[in-house]
């Protein structure tokens, strides 16, 4: 009795065990011998050298008697500190003839649209300060460079201050 | 009677068991191993084939370099235990030649062959991606198509100077395609990977361009004096979302691919950036600093609430989303700047819970991958960087060291 119980459930165990091993998939039709050239891979992308053009490496400061405004850590707002910069750059603007540039720039850290963003808060932020004191607002460009163009690159505080600032300079 | 109660027991006891084990079989990865049959071993080939293998989330891939005859069907004994063999012939001359078999290694027996030819070097790792997708497919597996697709990036050369680079995802293939002058925030611009949209440097003001690769075309979109970033592209084309400053405040638009009409999204009057399509393209992800720091928000295209999305962390200043699956980067220490850890965190838009990613190193810049599977990360680590992939469901991950310049932006 025994004996049968145990044959009889070894089999059914057995031919379960067969019906659920893993199946290797079956094929798409055309599996073998395909030949592609695989021609979406073939094109030939262009390539542009624009190193003639608006090339601007360099200018990372103010010119033509402007001072550069320094900013705290993912701060926009001008400290007291930077008051006799402003008052300096107010009258630098008010005796300019050309249209006047100003740049915002970030240290390293944040990441790439935020970057750009704090850039142009802190430009603008220096461009309001000089429009409360008279200049023509009508006469400045602002740009944000982000984290693009640094003075130095070393990993000190030092160095990231120095790159969280705001350059000024006339429109060539 | 006995006899068929007993049987019925018996079979209801391993009907259990038998679910259990097909649940397991849909766990389970399939093994595989790499053969090389070339003539000249490349052992970079190998490393790329086996990578694509790992990264697919379908395949446990043996880790030798095997070699052996590519037109033999002898199955080498060490590789029996495997359910596949994948042979394969590399010639590389004035071009690039690859043919696969893919044999069962119970009894050889070919279950699918393919060969690729090009006439370039340079893009033999893409042959690698396109041979292994088509092996995927061949078992019919989810499709990984995205390993096919273009990287494109931008990498800063010096300060105002950078250049946007095409790539593979693995970043073994890369070729310049504007080199000099300030060009940044490189985005794909349709499904096809033909045209790219861009920010130039090149004038007074940043102005948004889109450069089909192939003619070298370029067409104007916008200008904005401040900034102007394409941030995303609709599934179609149709339309993008763009941050820019009209009037020195930088918001997210809705604009026309052509850039003919636009409608502002955002109207904070601090920083509203990096908007992100969500759910069915009617709503957005984005990054504000409306709690005085970097976060993440939503809101709808043609409403005005705006809501939170992350409650945690002191600074998510990066985000991407697909269907209504949110990735985003965030800073969880104290520090204001130097080695501070960033980790990515996967969310749902309908819940507020999220689970890490990552969990050591700086990890920033997350993008899906076009079918929302996988996601892409940059990782700052110990002073070197890579380029990171997760996949989300076989929660596999690949990093590819980064050498040299700093990646400004980059879209897959």
């Amino acid at each position: 009795m025994i004996k049968k119980l145990l044959l009889l459930t070894s089999t059914f165990s057995l031919l379960l065990l067969t019906g659920c091993g893993q199946t290797v998939p079956e094929l798409g039709a055309g599996g073998s011998s395909n030949i592609t050239d695989a021609s979406a891979i073939t094109g030939d992308a262009v390539s542009i050298n624009e190193n003639s053009y608006g090339n601007e490496s360099g200018q990372n400061s103010s010119s033509d008697g402007f001072q550069s405004i320094y900013f705290d850590f993912g701060d926009y707002g001008i400290s007291s500190g930077m008051q006799n910069a402003v008052t300096r750059n107010v009258t630098i603007a008010g005796k300019a003839s050309r249209k006047i540039k100003i740049e915002g720039n970030c240290d390293e850290f944040g990441t790439d649209e935020y970057n750009y963003a704090l850039g142009l808060k802190r430009a603008k932020a220096v461009k309001d300060a000089l429009v409360s004191q008279g200049v023509n607002g009508s006469k400045i460009v602002l740009v944000s460079f982000g984290e693009s163009n640094p003075v130095c690159t070393s990993a000190t505080d030092s160095c990231y201050g120095k790159n969280r600032r705001v350059d000024l300079r006339l429109i060539k | 009677m006995r006899y068929i109660l007993f049987l019925l027991l018996s079979l209801n006891l391993f009907a259990v068991d038998a679910t259990l084990r097909i649940e397991t079989d849909v766990e389970h990865r399939t093994r595989i191993a790499l053969e090389d049959g070339s003539s000249a071993v490349n052992d970079k080939f190998f490393r790329i084939l086996q990578a694509d293998l790992k990264i697919s989330g379908h395949f446990l891939t043996d880790s030798n370099h095997n070699r052996g005859e590519f037109n033999s069907n002898f199955i080498a004994p060490s590789l029996k235990n495997k359910e596949y063999v994948l042979k394969y012939s590399l010639h590389q001359s004035s071009g690039t030649k690859l043919i696969i078999r893919l044999l069962k290694a119970s009894n050889a027996a070919e279950v699918f062959k393919k060969s690729y030819a090009i006439p370039t070097t340079a893009k033999a790792p893409f042959l690698a991606h396109k041979a292994i997708s088509d092996v995927n497919d061949a078992l019919k597996y989810p499709s990984i198509g995205w390993i096919n697709r273009y990287v494109i990036f931008a990498r800063y050369t010096q300060p105002k100077q950078s250049e946007i680079i095409l790539s593979d995802y693995t970043f073994n293939y890369q070729k310049a395609i504007i080199r000099g002058g300030l060009n940044l925030f490189p985005k794909w611009a349709d499904a096809k990977q033909q045209s790219f949209y861009y920010t130039s440097y090149a004038g007074v003001i940043p102005t948004l361009y889109r450069l089909n690769i192939y003619s070298g075309s370029k067409s104007r979109i916008a200008s904005s004096e401040g900034m102007i970033i394409c941030s995303d592209v609709k599934r179609n084309g149709s339309k993008i979302l763009v941050t820019m400053a009209p009037n020195a405040q930088p918001d997210i638009y809705e604009m026309s691919s052509s850039g003919g009409s636009k409608r502002r999204i955002t109207t904070f009057n601090g920083i509203d950036v990096n908007g992100k399509y969500l759910n069915n393209e009617n709503s957005i992800v984005f990054v504000s600093n409306r709690l005085g720091y970097a976060n993440i928000f939503k809101k709808s295209i043609g409403g005005s609430g705006v809501s939170q999305v992350v409650y945690h962390g002191r600074n998510n200043n990066a985000v991407d989303a697909s269907g209504n699956k949110i990735v985003y980067s965030s800073r969880e220490s104290h520090n204001s700047f130097g080695n501070n850890s960033f980790n990515l965190y996967l969310m749902s838009s309908n819940s507020a819970s999220s689970r890490p990613l990552t969990t050591t190193g700086t990890n920033q810049f997350p993008h899906f991958s076009t079918d929302g599977s996988v996601v892409q990360y940059i990782k700052h680590r110990g002073g070197s960087s890579s380029i990171g992939y997760i996949n989300l469901k076989s929660k596999q991950s690949l990093l590819f060291p980064l050498s040299g310049r700093k990646i400004q932006s980059i879209d897959w």
